[in-house]
């Protein structure tokens, strides 16, 4: 006689309990300190254990090549447009940000392996190749902005290098994801240092008043300069590497639907560091535009930290050197580690930080190696290095899109979130910052072409 | 649970049944290793869905392409 379904699972034995890794055992103690915090009311201790992924994305974004934008932007057209459009960028990113780390916490997966499994492998082999470009092209721009801020002290490229490799393999020693987050964390609050600079400089209430309340004095000049600057912009505050990290970062956290609210603080609270770090770096660098921005052409032109003491004093230009050196340093650690979680989840092998070098070889290998052929890089000498920064940023603009349109699409399905997929409205603002996205990229890369190739004029 | 009942981790530890229960206790069930390994099912995409993607994907290479040729170009 044929059994039902129903009759067929009832007559299996009883499943096992699945065998326990050390991966498992160290998140597990992670989440019982949750719990503890949540069994005893503790909001405060539950947001102290939950915060993580979501600063780190946003103020690992204030990066190097975001900061020499920002102080491109000021330097270039001083207080007005770019100010309210960089708190704007980073309303867009929280949007986009909160949508990565709710898969995450919901699927329990990164978003490399998400995209492979569902959508197969051509599409997620593709996206894992525009995090390999964009990050390896950014890495670069990472130890530039170290090299800058180093050679502020009298020091060269080779120091550059050491220091930010050897951040990357102190960081990812240990096995525990815990460590890993809060070493990071802590170096990341040092963003700070471009607001002691803005400080430093002061200035005007009124203007930056203005520029919030009216959006002027509106950029002037070339058209493809602006354009170069609000792509570069954009791709300073959302990028695909943001993207996988926070919806990977948030899995191996160990964080679940019920840390979705804790994880939308802790995005936000990333956003908000990360807006006003980025523009005080432009409200800095503002007070270049008076001098024509002749002061900033050593280095290749990123020489900020020397113009900025020749115009506004030692304090200011040590304090944006050292800033410089900290967005460089935060952002080879979670981009370099964004590139190993990508790399694990598309080749289906160990990715975690609670696991040893020994359980994850390839995991550690990609972290380790982009961040070492990225400082090889900038060993060459007479690289032009802010031209590096600010395309690092336009080439992850452009490639931005795609990254987003498969994260509204996991977003959407209801089959992996459930109750927790995206509500009509988060759509709506989800398609237009992609069409956004899309279009400034899209304008850049083809009027700089056209001109490149003669068809415009300049 | 305090955090001195768990046994410490590391390769090649043994975890008695006791052990992983309360350990396992704290994490969902599709967050462990064992779990998590097991591929999600493939979605289904209608033709419009496929073509678009596509298309969205010839656009961000080409203009990758120039982004990519301008760099070079205004390098030399």
């Amino acid at each position: 006689m044929r059994q039902s379904p129903d009759q067929q699972l009832e007559a299996l034995p009883p499943e096992a309990p699945p065998a326990l890794t050390p991966e498992d055992s160290a998140r597990s103690r992670d989440r019982a300190r949750v719990e503890r915090a949540r069994v005893e009311g503790s909001h405060r201790s539950l947001l102290w254990l939950l915060i993580g992924p979501g600063i780190l994305a946003m103020l690992g974004e204030n990066d190097g090549p975001s900061m020499i934008s920002y102080a491109s932007d000021g330097a270039s057209y001083g207080l007005g447009f770019f100010l309210p459009f960089i708190l704007v960028m980073f309303a867009m990113a929280y949007v986009c940000q909160e949508m990565s780390m709710r898969i995450g916490a919901v699927t329990h997966r990164g978003y490399g392996e998400l995209v492979l499994q569902r959508y197969g492998r051509v599409w997620g082999w593709f996206g894992a190749g525009d995090l390999a470009l964009t990050n390896l092209v950014t890495l670069i721009s990472e130890f530039v902005a170290i090299r800058v801020g180093l050679a502020y002290f009298h020091l060269g490229a080779p120091v550059a290098v050491v220091l930010g490799l050897a951040l990357v393999v102190l960081t990812m020693s240990g096995g525990k994801y815990w460590r890993w987050e809060r070493i990071v964390l802590g170096l990341a609050l040092f963003n700070g240092l471009f607001l002691a600079a803005a400080l430093f400089v002061h200035p005007s209430a009124g203007s930056i008043g203005k520029a919030f309340a009216t959006w002027s004095p509106f950029p002037g000049g070339g058209f493809n300069t602006l354009l170069l600057l609000v792509a570069s912009t954009i791709g300073a505050t959302v990028t695909p590497w943001m993207i996988f990290f926070q919806q990977s970062a948030s899995a191996d956290k160990g964080m679940t639907p019920r840390d979705i609210k804790q994880g939308r603080l802790d995005t936000a609270i990333g956003g908000v560091l990360a807006a006003v770090f980025g523009c005080a770096a432009l409200v800095t660098a503002a007070k270049l535009s008076t001098h024509n921005g002749t002061a900033i052409q050593g280095l290749a032109g990123a020489g900020f930290p020397a113009a900025l003491r020749h115009i506004s004093g030692g304090t200011v230009g040590t304090l944006f050197a050292l800033g410089l050196i900290e967005a460089g340093a935060v952002a080879i650690l979670t981009i370099s580690a964004s590139t190993a979680y990508a790399a694990g989840e598309c080749l289906g092998v160990s990715h975690s930080f609670n696991s040893t070098p020994r359980e994850s070889a390839v995991f550690y290998a990609a972290n380790f190696g982009t961040a070492l052929i990225a400082g090889a890089v900038i060993l060459i000498p007479g690289a032009p290095l802010l031209s590096i920064a600010l395309n690092a940023n336009v080439l992850a603009t452009v490639l931005l899109p795609v990254s987003l349109v498969f994260m509204v699409m996991l977003a959407n399905d209801h089959q992996l979130m459930g109750r927790w997929a995206n509500k009509r409205s988060t759509n709506v603002i989800g398609i237009a910052v992609i069409a956004f996205v899309g279009l400034c990229g899209a304008a850049y890369g083809i009027d700089s072409f056209l001109q490149t190739i003669h068809v415009v004029g300049g | 649970m305090r955090e001195t009942d768990t046994p410490p981790a590391g390769p090649g530890v043994a975890y008695g049944p006791h052990d992983e229960e309360e350990l396992i206790e704290f994490l969902e069930r599709d967050q462990l290793v064992a779990d998590r390994s097991r591929p999600v099912s493939p979605a289904r995409l209608g033709p419009t869905a496929v073509a678009a993607l596509w298309a969205l994907r010839v656009f961000v290479v080409v203009v990758s392409a120039m982004v990519i040729y301008t760099f070079i170009a205004q390098l030399n």
